[in-house]
């Protein structure tokens, strides 16, 4: 199968379960609200290094926030139940907490886990918080020297899939650049998917583990390093001189299958040569996504 | 079952009738003729929620109440769930000591509306009371937990001696509006005096106002102009002759955050 021009690979995509939470972040404008969003997710890559992987869903217009003020909407995963709050109270303690004129609400209402974020980071407050019950649901009120930080009692938690993803095979650095770039640009704002890497670009595909040095648990994907195609067993053909990874994490199966779609006929342009997808031979995760199935 | 249950007023009463039986929930699990048979009283004497309402529909937590109610007392009191629509003015203790649920006055409420029994320490524990109208004195008295909105003026006394809570004034609050609060917010979209022991702390946008008015705007209870919904407040925080973690906001304008939304 090929896409104008570009050797469509018959492999899959292999991602895991893991847990995830939609924050929405409001500010008194939407530059603010960015600011907050953009602290809270960095350093948020891969669960490998940051225990978490975060990005920005999408910007929210006034009319889509629970306050009526611009947001930005922010999907935030961990392998586990357990690590999830402690992301959440550490990361929005130190970054929304601190944002001039922002709140923190949930954005998994219907939820049934519940998490008890701003029940934490409400003792900020020194014992002058405050709780309010609107519409049912609880919020608190954390005095800061601005004024009050409004924080949502507890956040939902649903199980998420982590690890989606598909390799940009290119004749060359730039035209793999290009390709990535774009299927960026066709993949942000898509409901229910971040990118979670800079820019939603990542150069450092790894392998599990290490041939070398047993305390990593994770190193260089040395069999699509173009560099290294004289010395190692190579899964790159002819000509590819550069490659890329788009890493997808997302709210269902669905959400990433439809972001991949989009992404891969993007990046399928001049000077690319294939699409592949990295996985461990479906041992490990239970979300396969087949590149060709999605493309059909 | 049916889609709602029914009351209109039929037999005026000639005295004061205390109809406290009726609320939402209890309403859910009874029929037409168990509805009728509940025991009311009229002038200090017993009698029955049918000797002076024509009751249709049964087995329902959505509950409409037609008629000129000005005379007739309790109306929601103890209410733990569902829906109480009250088509018209009430009389006193309209959502006296309520639970939960929601019960929206068409119409203005008499005195104690979601207050506290006489010689009670708490008065609403949860639920929301909204008044399309004016409030008779002492209106969310007492509160321990909940929302009573008065969108037109309040009597005296409103959300006196609070626990927690919050009581939004429309209109002007008349004196004596937070006395003795504990905690709880009370706020003034109108004229309000605080009382000597509250102490103003500043002038800010408190962002809980702004999504309780939204909330009350969105859901049809509550006509807000965007400028009440971005306003700034002043803030008094009293009683400080009791514990003093209570607040009155006062609303004195259009915030400076109004309009920013399209800010980048």
């Amino acid at each position: 199968m090929n896409i104008n021009g570009v050797a469509i690979e018959d492999t899959f995509a292999e991602a895991f379960t893991m847990r995830v939470a939609r924050l929405v972040i409001t500010g008194r404008t939407a530059r603010w609200a960015r600011e907050a969003a953009i602290k809270l997710t960095g350093f948020a890559t891969s669960v490998i290094g940051c225990k978490c992987e975060a990005g920005i869903e999408r910007e929210l217009a006034s009319g889509e926030t629970p306050d009526g003020r611009p947001g930005v909407s922010v999907l935030f995963f961990t392998m586990d139940k357990q690590s999830l709050p402690e992301q959440l109270v550490g990361r929005i303690g130190q970054t929304v907490l601190t944002c001039p004129t922002t709140a923190c609400f949930d954005g998994l209402r219907d939820a049934p886990d519940r998490l008890p974020v701003g029940r934490a980071l409400r003792v900020f407050g020194d014992g002058f918080q405050a709780s309010k019950l609107v519409g049912g649901r609880r919020y608190w009120r954390v005095p800061v020297m601005e004024g009050e930080f409004l924080v949502e009692e507890t956040f939902g938690m649903m199980k998420g899939v982590g690890g989606g993803n598909f390799l940009i095979l290119a004749d060359d650095a730039e035209a793999a650049l290009a390709a990535a770039e774009a299927a960026v640009v066709a993949i942000t704002g898509r409901s229910g998917v971040i990118l979670p890497f800079p820019g939603g670009v990542v150069r450092s595909g790894s392998k599990v583990g290490s041939k070398r040095y047993k305390h990593m648990i994770a190193t260089t994907n040395d069999a699509f390093d173009p560099t290294l195609r004289a010395v190692t067993p190579s899964a790159l053909p002819e000509g590819v001189n550069s490659v890329l990874e788009i890493v997808l994490d997302g709210t269902d199966a669905a959400a990433i299958e439809g972001a991949m779609r989009v992404g891969i006929l993007a990046a399928c342009r001049p000077g690319v040569r294939a699409i592949s997808a990295g996985n461990f031979g479906g041992k490990l995760g239970p979300h396969h996504f087949y590149l060709r199935r999605i493309v059909e | 079952m049916s889609d709602a249950v029914t009351l209109v007023l039929t037999t005026r009463p000639v005295h004061p009738l205390v109809a406290d039986c009726v609320a939402a929930d209890r309403f859910a699990r009874l029929g037409t003729g168990e509805i009728a048979a509940l025991p009311v009283v009229h002038g200090g004497r017993p009698a029955s929620l049918g000797d002076f309402f024509r009751i249709t529909g049964e087995h329902s937590s959505s509950v409409r109440v037609e008629g000129d109610l000005t005379d007739i007392e309790g109306i929601g009191a103890g209410m733990a769930g569902g829906e109480l629509l009250i088509d018209g003015g009430v009389g006193r203790d309209v959502g006296l000591a309520m639970v939960g649920g929601r019960i929206d006055v068409r119409g203005d409420a008499g005195p104690n509306a979601g207050g506290a029994a006489p010689g009670a320490a708490r008065g609403m524990t949860g639920g929301e009371l909204v008044i399309r109208g004016s409030a008779g004195a002492d209106a969310g008295a007492r509160m321990r937990r909940g929302l009573v909105v008065v969108t037109a003026d309040a009597g005296p006394g409103a959300g006196k001696a609070m626990i927690a809570g919050t009581v939004v004034v429309g209109g002007r609050a008349a004196p004596g509006a937070g006395r003795f609060l504990k905690r709880g917010t009370i706020v003034a979209l109108g004229p309000l005096d605080p009382p000597l022991t509250f102490r103003y702390a500043c002038t800010y946008e408190p962002p809980h106002v702004a999504l309780l008015l939204r909330y009350l705007r969105t859901t049809g209870q509550m006509d807000l102009t965007d400028r009440q919904l971005t306003g700034r407040y002043e803030r008094y925080s009293g009683d400080l002759a009791e514990l003093g973690k209570g607040e009155i906001l006062r609303w004195v304008g259009e915030g400076a955050g109004a309009g920013a939304g399209a800010g980048a």
